[in-house]
């Protein structure tokens, strides 16, 4: 469990800290996972502006790459602690293995600028299925979020890698919803979301991080 | 139903339902199918990425929307035409009020969500804007299975269809917009295969497809009994 944190003044954006602390979690190389935030919001900020490049790409795909380790690590952990049961076992485990096979894709694509694995705390996430359910619904989303966020400043190469991905994280959230009773599609046309809005989401669920 | 805990949907930072539906169809259509008591609801349902109509509606630059994103997206809204009509059409016969009620909230929301698309996707063309062919499902919205089955194969087919499309697009901004509408109809596809009894993830990718195969495959079910008449780009709207 981490502290519940108190709402703070617009000074003082302490979850920013507490974020990038998050993503500098052991086995990330310090230095390109400062420049994540930063550079992955000014892609956005400068998209129309300038035109995709491959280094933007890295910058990109490596962002995308820490949202899909989050979510296979998620799978893979909640399948070994065994405490899934029927459909949501079988969730977990398609699931887990698409999440695997996109880790795999991306790493492809960046071969050695890849970046490493993060450490990582689901702590109840994986034992209990209801925190589960919670779990898998927001990375779920946020990864959804997260690729139809940054698809405009990738090369148009990236652009076909990332859609046959991003298709099937939203297959995952809606198969998540409808088992957690809800709309499997809330809105005719999905939501955007910034890196920073990820970074946002991510340190609330406080998963990224030493155990 | 109660169990959806999902916010309000915001309308207030991007285009609204009056600015977007200008003509009142899309309100009409939803109204005179849905009747009064779900329109409402059905009307949240179809606009709640009304930030991201914003960013699709903005009016095209000096240079206008590059051709080749314009003669794509006239291909998207024939087939966005095709899903609405599909759905609409399991309504007005009637197979959708005999489904269980979980499986016929499926149906209006998918109906309305493609409605929703034909309004964006009209608005985006302007003057482009194909007009609707006439669909004939050949009895398949008659029987809950087929419909199903067939919703199923449509899904998932527009979903490789935008897969393969969202990397063509000149203009970013569009670029965007249908991802957007890429990950809702995935959505779509998954929900479907639930409530047709199947897995709702078959891959872990999506294959595209190129709008020639997915032509092949639309022309093959034969649902399209006209092709739309095509509005020149360069003619006057109205003569006299």
């Amino acid at each position: 469990m981490t502290t519940r944190r108190r709402p703070t003044t617009i000074g003082q954006p302490a979850e920013r800290l507490v974020s990038r602390r998050a993503f500098l979690a052991r086995g990330a190389r310090s230095a390109s996972v400062v420049a994540l935030g930063s550079g992955v919001a000014g892609a956005l900020v400068a998209s129309g502006a300038s035109a995709p490049t491959p280094a933007g790409d890295v910058r990109i795909l490596n962002y995308l790459l820490l949202l899909e380790y989050l979510q296979e690590a998620l799978y893979a952990e909640a399948v070994a602690a065994g405490r899934l049961r029927g459909e949501l076992r079988r969730y977990a485990r398609i699931a887990g293995d698409h999440e695997q096979q996109h880790v795999r894709a991306l790493r492809d694509i960046l071969g050695s600028n890849a970046r490493a694995k993060p450490q990582t705390r689901f702590g109840e996430a994986v034992r209990r299925e209801g925190r589960f359910v919670a779990a898998a619904l927001t990375l779920e989303e946020t990864a959804a979020a997260a690729y139809i966020g940054q698809a405009a400043n990738l090369t148009r190469e990236r652009i076909l890698a990332v859609a046959r991905i991003v298709a099937v994280e939203a297959r995952h959230a809606a198969w998540i919803r409808d088992y957690a009773g809800r709309t499997p599609a809330p809105s005719a046309a999905d939501a955007a979301k910034s890196a920073r809005q990820v970074e946002r989401t991510l340190a609330r669920t406080g998963f990224v991080g030493r155990r | 139903m109660s169990g959806d805990a999902d916010p309000a949907p915001r309308v207030d930072d991007g285009l609204t339902l009056e600015e977007l539906d200008a003509d009142g169809a899309l309100l009409e259509a939803i109204d005179s199918v849905y009747g009064d008591s779900r329109a409402d609801l059905l009307r949240k349902a179809a606009f709640g990425g009304a930030a991201l109509l914003g960013v699709l509606a903005r009016p095209p630059d000096a240079t206008g929307a590059p051709k080749k994103d314009t003669a794509v997206l006239k291909f998207d809204l024939v087939f966005e035409y095709l899903q609405s009509s599909f759905y609409l059409g399991a309504v007005r016969v009637g197979t959708v009020q005999r489904m269980a009620p979980e499986k016929a909230r499926w149906a209006h929301v998918l109906g309305a969500h493609e409605l929703a698309h034909v309004a964006i996707l009209r608005k985006v063309l302007g003057r482009d804007a194909v007009k609707k062919p006439f669909f004939n499902f050949r009895g398949v919205t008659e029987s809950e299975s087929a419909f199903t089955r067939t919703a199923v194969a449509m899904e998932d087919l527009t979903v490789a269809m935008l897969a393969g499309q969202a990397p063509k697009f000149e203009n970013r901004a569009l670029v965007s917009a249908v991802f957007s509408l890429l990950t809702t109809e995935a959505r779509h596809a998954a929900w479907a295969r639930r409530i047709a009894g199947f897995t709702p993830v078959a891959n872990a990718f999506d294959e595209p497809k190129t709008l020639a195969e997915v032509d092949r495959v639309v022309r093959a079910t034969r649902f399209i009994a006209s092709r739309p008449r095509t509005r020149g780009r360069g003619k006057p709207r109205y003569s006299g």
